[in-house]
């Protein structure tokens, strides 16, 4: 029996050692971090309109989210049934950003 | 025979009593904090304190692979995910479900009272750069993104076996999350003593909604325990590398506190924008 589990463990070990984009990933996020700030700066892209910013930051995060999710928590090489388990807690909280807007809207 | 017994050992660890003196510990100190009790807090930190020690030092006297038996008779069910890294992933979608309740909260809060020609309208909210520093979270953001890549690569090293850069990317991760943390207590006092900016007031004078200071300590300050923990365990597992506890084949921690540091670093993300920068 530990010897199928060690054997189905191989492929993974192996995988690990396949050189991964870090150093692509970190400048992406550097970049958009700077970004972040720019446009929130004020005097910087001031025909940005106010929502259209907001909308602009929600986008940038999730996408600096996901890559570190991804390529850093290696989410993109485990087996694809591991997301099931972030994508459940991410389940629940659209259950209360729902409740919370009614709330708010209330 | 359920956990098979790796060759060469005369004797297999399954368990410790530690963690049962850890969890004993955090729940008396919790329930010292729901009654309001200070002795009782404090025993449960000693306790707390007594398991973490009692844990640590147990590791460092054996090889951590002293659970592999039990590991990998549940890796053969989640073929590929140790059983380590499965309940690490269970114990994150909670954290994912707790920053949620908080920075839901908080953001509720301010919609509620911070948004005019509402009855329940208490003043408005704190504009992005009127009483907090952009720029120098800006930089703190950085670094915690840095220390993100340092990590990543400190796990890539010992996969490859480089104990030298696997040892300095863990020293620079751990140097990192200091960093943060000292900047962000400066920017605590900063806020607190200068700007006056209270758990129940906002600066004086400046007309702000008074549940700004409550929400920003709260949100923040829950992060920033959690990179304290973080940076605990990275100053374990980094004395741990300098001792030679890690191999190429024996490095899963290095992997699972990565796993934490990186979610700490996702959680800020979002809490960096959501704080700072709307």
């Amino acid at each position: 029996m530990a010897e199928t589990a060690v054997a189905t463990q191989a492929p993974a070990i192996g995988e690990t050692l396949r050189r991964r984009p870090y150093i692509p990933v970190f400048v992406t996020l550097a970049v958009v971090t700077a970004l972040e700030l720019a446009i929130t700066t004020p005097g910087y892209f001031p025909v940005l309109e106010h929502t259209f910013r907001i909308v602009l930051l929600v986008i940038m995060s999730t996408i600096k989210a996901s890559l570190v999710v991804a390529y850093y928590m290696h989410l993109r090489y485990e087996p694809r049934w591991l997301a099931l388990i972030p994508l459940a807690g991410l389940a629940l909280v659209a259950v209360l950003v729902a409740a919370l807007t009614a709330t708010v809207a209330h | 025979m359920a956990h098979p017994e790796p060759a060469g050992e005369e004797e297999e660890h399954h368990g410790s009593p530690w963690p049962v003196i850890i969890a004993v510990g955090m729940g008396v100190g919790y329930v010292g904090i729901v009654s309001a009790s200070v002795p009782m807090l404090l025993v449960g930190v000693v306790i707390f304190g007594g398991g973490a020690g009692g844990w640590i030092h147990q590791d460092m006297q054996e090889p951590s692979s002293a659970f592999y038996g039990l590991a990998t008779s549940v890796e053969s069910r989640f073929p590929r995910v140790s059983a380590r890294k499965l309940g690490t992933w269970l114990f994150l979608a909670t954290e994912i479900m707790f920053f949620s309740a908080i920075i839901g909260s908080s953001f509720t809060l301010r919609l509620r009272t911070g948004t005019p020609g509402l009855a329940t309208f208490q003043g408005p909210w704190a504009t992005p750069g009127q009483i907090l520093n952009v720029p120098l979270t800006g930089l703190n953001t950085f670094i915690l993104i840095c220390s993100s890549l340092t990590m990543v690569e400190a796990l890539s090293a010992i996969e490859r076996d480089d104990k030298v850069k696997h040892r300095f990317y863990l020293l620079a991760t751990l140097l990192l999350g200091i960093t943060f943390l000292s900047i962000q207590a400066f920017e605590y006092q900063h806020l607190y003593f200068g700007e006056g900016l209270t758990f129940t007031h906002a600066p004086l004078g400046s007309a702000v909604n008074p549940l700004y200071g409550p929400t920003f300590y709260a949100q923040t300050g829950v992060h920033g325990s959690h990179v304290t923990a973080g940076v605990l365990a990275l100053a374990y597992v980094t004395r741990k590398a300098f001792k030679g506890g890690f191999t190429k084949e024996n490095h899963e921690a290095i992997e699972l506190v990565g796993l934490y540091w990186h979610f700490v670093d996702v959680v800020w993300i979002f809490l960096f924008t959501i704080v700072y920068l709307v």
